[in-house]
């Protein structure tokens, strides 16, 4: 499958806070939805800046649409929509404002199509954009991003903020989004259970690091976690342990093939998982 | 660079709503004065020329308020030409402030005659307020870019001062390269050089401020 996104070996790191993103490689095929999750300051933003050029890599290499994109590649940038988590626009823009501005930057800005989100998401155009709610600002840049018919969505804690029945109307938008097999999402997030609904593939990233990527079906349907006993724990493989943490009196342990160890550890409890318990233990438990 | 200039007139519209609100007052007030002393027109006239520039030139910094200045590099534009769109956005509002000066200094000779000793006096007003407002921008936007939007407001006045500064230094240089009383045509041909010297410092900013945010990261 070709891939609309591809990062090899990103790297960035800001010396006067000593954070380093850590040669970040996956990749985001076309008609999918990766989703990018990783506790605050893990490193996503700075990953989307890195892929959007609005921050200088170090080194590594990030292809969009099988390129690499420079300043000039402005077609690329055409074909691109991206939301971040808050006050994308200025406040004292109006939508009417804002659809003027997107029209004189983006050739196949849709007005017509601008309007149609606007209605069906409620959102008065003639209002200054500071008067909206936190839901209101996320399904306008939504909207905004939409109504340029780009190929891949780049959204940053586009969500955040939304209440669970707006969540949910607008994970139906980028799945209705991906039903063109020339358009993908990269979907950074730490609410895992939109993740869970619309993600194909689940990327994990802690303190700059990517630590796992897998499909978001094999992580519920594989991955399990085992709740030892320390005596049970010593008695592990280690290669079959890919994270630990320690409770009050188990062990919790996340293993990538729960009916595995259902056969090779018979006398331990081994439940199905979450993607939000996977997330902490690859970020608050230990490694081997 | 269309969605670039709207971008930037919707920053200055605002501001310069109220300032024109404050223009038109004071031009009413200033043409219905008698202009026997020149000083009141000549005051309106530089205020609104540097005026309008200075709201427009202070405007940038409301991109930075929000995530929009980050959001625009990923549109399909170029930074050089976001860098480039300012320096027009300026230029506009420049002729703006021009135009109510010229306007109201016509009104006032219209109402009460030529105030000024020479004609070349007027052709001097514009220069001033003109090379003022042009050195004012060359120096800001590189400046903004360098030091960050938290010192903004201290980079204004510097620019400002700046400008002003650039103006005395000229003139200096100008009185003393024709010590005597000058002729029209010696006063012409400084006011260009003046205007000159403005407008290469400010086509010489574009690119230096277009190379010091190309590196700026967000």
């Amino acid at each position: 499958m070709e891939n609309i996104l591809e990062l090899h070996n990103l790297t960035k790191s800001y010396p006067k806070s000593e954070f380093t993103l850590e040669q970040i490689t996956f990749s985001l095929p076309y008609g999918s939805i990766l989703g990018f999750v990783g506790e605050n300051g893990a490193g996503k933003t700075t990953t989307i800046s890195c892929i959007l050029n609005t921050a200088a890599k170090d080194s590594g290499t990030v292809k969009l649409f099988g390129k690499e994109m420079g300043d000039g590649d402005t077609d690329i940038r055409e074909r691109i929509g991206v939301v971040y988590d808050g006050d994308n626009f200025p406040g004292f823009w109006t939508a009417k404002q804002l659809s003027k501005v997107m029209a004189g930057l983006y050739r196949n800005w849709d007005e017509a199509l601008f309007r149609k989100y606007l209605e069906e998401f409620h959102l008065p155009s003639k209002q200054k954009i500071r008067h909206y709610s936190k839901g209101m600002t996320m399904k306008l840049a939504i909207a905004a991003a939409l109504s340029h018919h780009p190929e891949l969505l780049i959204l940053d804690e586009a969500t955040s903020g939304l209440d669970p029945v707006m969540r949910d109307d607008m994970l139906d938008v980028f799945l209705e989004f991906v039903q063109e097999e020339n358009h993908a999402i990269l979907l950074s997030s730490h609410i895992t259970s939109d993740l869970e609904k619309v993600a194909d593939t689940i990327a994990f990233i802690h303190e700059g690091r990517l630590i796992l990527t897998e499909a978001k079906d094999e992580l519920i349907y594989r991955y399990a976690v085992m709740r030892c006993k320390e005596s049970q724990f010593r008695t592990l493989d280690k290669e079959d342990i890919l994270a630990y943490r320690k409770r009050d009196m188990q062990i919790d342990v996340l293993v990538a093939d729960g009916s595995k160890a259902r056969h090779k550890y018979k006398e331990v409890v081994v439940d199905h998982t979450s993607v939000d318990e996977i997330m902490l233990l690859l970020m608050k438990g230990e490694r081997i | 660079m269309r969605g670039l200039l709207r971008n930037n007139f919707y920053g200055t519209l605002a501001g310069a709503k109220a300032f024109a609100g404050i223009a038109v007052l004071l031009g009413v007030f200033v043409v219905a004065m008698d202009n026997a002393i020149p000083t009141l027109i000549i005051s309106y006239a530089l205020l609104v020329m540097i005026g309008f520039s200075l709201n427009s030139i202070a405007s940038i910094r409301k991109d930075s308020a929000t995530k929009w200045a980050k959001y625009k590099l990923t549109a399909p534009v170029k930074r050089a030409d976001v860098v480039k769109s300012f320096f027009v956005s300026q230029l506009l509002w420049l002729a703006v402030g021009t135009g109510f000066a010229a306007t109201a200094v016509a009104l006032s000779v219209a109402l009460h005659g030529f105030p000024f000793d020479r004609s070349t006096d007027v052709f001097m007003l514009f220069v001033v307020g003109i090379g003022i407002s042009l050195f004012m921008g060359a120096f800001f936007v590189p400046l903004y870019f360098l030091s960050g939007e938290e010192r903004s407001e201290v980079i204004l006045v510097v620019s400002l001062l700046g400008g002003v500064g650039m103006l005395m230094g000229l003139t200096a240089l100008i009185n003393k390269r024709y010590p005597g009383t000058m002729t029209s045509r010696q006063i012409v041909f400084s006011g260009i050089f003046m205007i000159a010297c403005g407008a290469a410092a400010f086509a010489l900013s574009c690119p230096v401020a277009a190379r010091v945010f190309r590196r700026k990261e967000y």
